[in-house]
């Protein structure tokens, strides 16, 4: 009786999110293994055991060629995220002498994650039709003739629609990153004859990895199973996998086919999580 | 709107929240937008004292999953008649006693032969509204009127055309192929059309999911010619003052019939009957009509209270134009080819 008074507050604690993982995460997770070895059958799909799904993932040129596709297409929207969120965390960090102005700029940058994600693709449907903002600009300052479809409804307007959308996921974790390392580490390189571009090279860049590794890795698996940006920007050619799962789970009504593929993705990205993880603590013990 | 809609219908999490409550004398219908306009549910349920809750779908492809996820929530639906049959066959509907359902013999007698609403001689399926699979073109863009799908397929209007992102796609492909047996396509005829449509590929600027995305292509002015739900699309843009004009093609249209149907085990039988009576009464059949522009399956209702311009436009009077119609049929268990071959264009 004591025991269980003296444990009851610790159980609850560890309990409630121990057994919230196991039915909301496990048990789902089992349901849909189970499920990608089932047999699709008119109406619907039958118990099974087999492996005919996965094969058909493998050898329907179909999936491999959109797999690939949502490959590129994060890793676009990773780098792209990059090239834009490292200067401007490191401009917050080291290079902007107001407090004010670093923490307007960073909720900036945080301050689009509290709009509707479905409203921040949307808008950019309007700046890049061709009736658009954009192109109203372009031709307003005479730099084209006639308005350009060429800017709405392509992978291009996709990796720009996902890199605005998950950005701040990427300056998040380099902007930690970056504020952690010790100035005196720069000052000593300087002292020692480094240049500024040097000192950037062999210590900034070097001990921020960890962050851009976290960066890459949050920008590239929510980019990679992302399925509102092909629907409302993507063209003709921007299917993605998460929308092909949902096509086998609505319209084909192929739930196991749809599990496969599910279950295919979740590998590729633990894939890539453990890859990430292992380099930032590589970056970890390696540096400081 | 209607984009936010097809996404909660995805989400199948959201959906199960947003699921209505049931109540005594409530009925809760899974339909299309406009099938339960409060412009005539609001009498209905005056006059009944049953209430009316819809959840609003996005397309044909909604109906199962959503009565898969879990029963008990739903007492009507209204698939169209390429999808009744399934819902027939996942065991989900329950026969209808058409003897309580007043005005049943009125329902063009084309319908009521069609085999997707029957089984086992039983009716599971009220006939309600129809129309075509139309055409539909920018007036402006064009000084010769488009007569033919295969203008959907010219060169010079690259990156101006839309088509439907359905299976129906293989129906159209088909069609400009000269296949003109769509719902029992050989594999050939099908890896055809797969072909045909990824030749397409290269002019198309968007496929359309919903009708409000199709409206938003032409309103911005991406699109000048796509294939439409006849009516509904066209009198939106009119709304918007987009001139635009409907067409059936050299090729001919597909028709589609959507037929309410009443979910197996429902408790509340005595308000879905009396629901089902009012759809097919003038109320219900010049509510759709004058809501979304459909036809109504109720001929005789139609013409009490239609004004003859509109009964002529709906093409009540025509049934030359009825039997012109590729009337959607079931595709059974050659569904999974069709779906396959569309998702690889996409894919492609």
């Amino acid at each position: 009786m004591s025991f269980l008074r003296r444990n009851l507050p610790g159980m609850l604690v560890m309990g409630i999110p121990l057994m919230w993982i196991a039915l909301f995460m496990l048990l789902p997770y089992g349901i849909i293994v189970t499920y990608s070895f089932w047999l699709k059958k008119y109406p619907t799909f039958i118990p099974a055991f087999q492996f005919g799904n996965y094969i058909t993932i493998f050898t329907d040129p179909q999936y491999v060629r959109v797999f690939l596709r949502t490959l590129k297409i994060s890793v676009l929207v990773s780098a792209a995220s990059f090239l834009l969120a490292y200067p401007f965390a490191y401009y917050l960090v080291f290079r902007c002498r107001s407090a004010a102005l670093r923490t307007w700029l960073y909720m900036a940058v945080i301050a689009p994650l509290w709009v509707s994600y479905l409203l921040r693709a949307y808008i950019w449907k309007t700046i890049l039709g061709t009736e658009g903002v954009l192109n109203s600009f372009l031709m307003s300052l005479g730099i084209i003739n006639e308005p350009s479809s060429l800017f709405l409804y392509n992978q291009f307007a996709m990796v720009v629609t996902l890199t605005y959308i998950f950005i701040p996921f990427m300056v998040m974790p380099i902007y930690t990153a970056l504020e952690k390392i010790p100035t005196n580490l720069t000052e000593a390189s300087a002292d020692l004859g480094m240049g500024p571009w040097r000192s950037f090279w062999t210590v900034t860049l070097p001990l921020s990895l960890p962050g851009v590794a976290a960066g890459f890795t949050l920008t590239f698996c929510l980019s990679f199973g992302d399925f509102i940006a092909p629907f409302l920007v993507g063209g003709p050619d921007g299917n993605l996998i998460a929308n092909v799962i949902a096509t086998q789970f609505g319209a084909a009504l192929n739930w196991p086919l749809g599990s496969a593929l599910a279950i295919v993705m979740l590998v590729v990205v633990l894939t890539i999580v453990s890859l990430s993880d292992r380099m930032e603590r590589k970056g970890m013990t390696g540096g400081v | 709107m209607t984009i936010k809609k097809t996404m909660l219908g995805t989400l199948g999490l959201l959906a199960l929240t947003a699921s209505p409550v049931l109540a005594e004398g409530t009925i809760n219908v899974l339909t299309w937008e406009g099938y339960a306009d409060p412009s005539f549910i609001s009498k209905f349920e005056e006059t009944s004292g049953c209430q009316v809750n819809a959840t609003y779908v996005g397309s044909n492809d909604d109906f199962a999953p959503k009565l898969m996820a879990g029963g008990g929530v739903y007492d009507l639906i209204t698939p169209s008649i390429d999808t009744t049959k399934l819902m027939i066959d996942l065991d989900f509907v329950e026969p209808l006693d058409t003897a309580k359902i007043e005005g049943w013999n009125d329902i063009y007698p084309k319908f009521l032969a069609l085999d997707g609403i029957q089984k086992d001689g039983e009716y599971y399926g009220m006939p309600y509204s129809w129309g075509a699979i139309a055409f539909m073109y920018r007036d402006d863009a064009f000084d010769t009127p488009p007569t033919s799908i295969a203008d959907l397929w010219r060169e010079d209007l690259k990156g101006k055309i839309s088509l439907w992102d359905d299976k129906s796609a293989i129906y159209v492909a088909a069609r400009k192929n000269g296949d003109m047996n769509i719902y029992s396509l050989s594999d050939e005829q099908i890896a055809a059309a797969q072909k045909t449509l990824v030749e397409q590929k290269p002019l198309i600027r968007k496929y359309w999911a919903t009708a409000g995305e199709l409206v938003d292509l032409y309103k911005a002015g991406e699109v000048v010619i796509s294939n439409t739900w006849a009516g509904y699309q066209s009198s939106l843009l009119a709304d918007e003052g987009v001139k635009v004009t409907e067409f059936i093609p050299k090729e001919g249209a597909e028709g589609w019939l959507d037929s309410w149907m009443v979910v197996k085990g429902t408790p509340n039988k005595e308000c879905a009957y009396k629901f089902l009576n009012m759809q097919l009464s003038e109320l219900g059949q010049c509510g759709v009509a004058n809501v979304n522009g459909y036809s109504a399956a109720n001929a005789s209702a139609a013409k009490s209270c239609m004004t003859p311009e509109q009964f002529a436009a709906l093409h009540q009077d025509d049934p030359a134009y009825l039997d012109s119609l590729l009337i959607w049929t079931p595709l059974g268990d050659r569904f999974e080819a069709y779906t396959n071959a569309w998702n690889a264009v996409k894919a492609q």
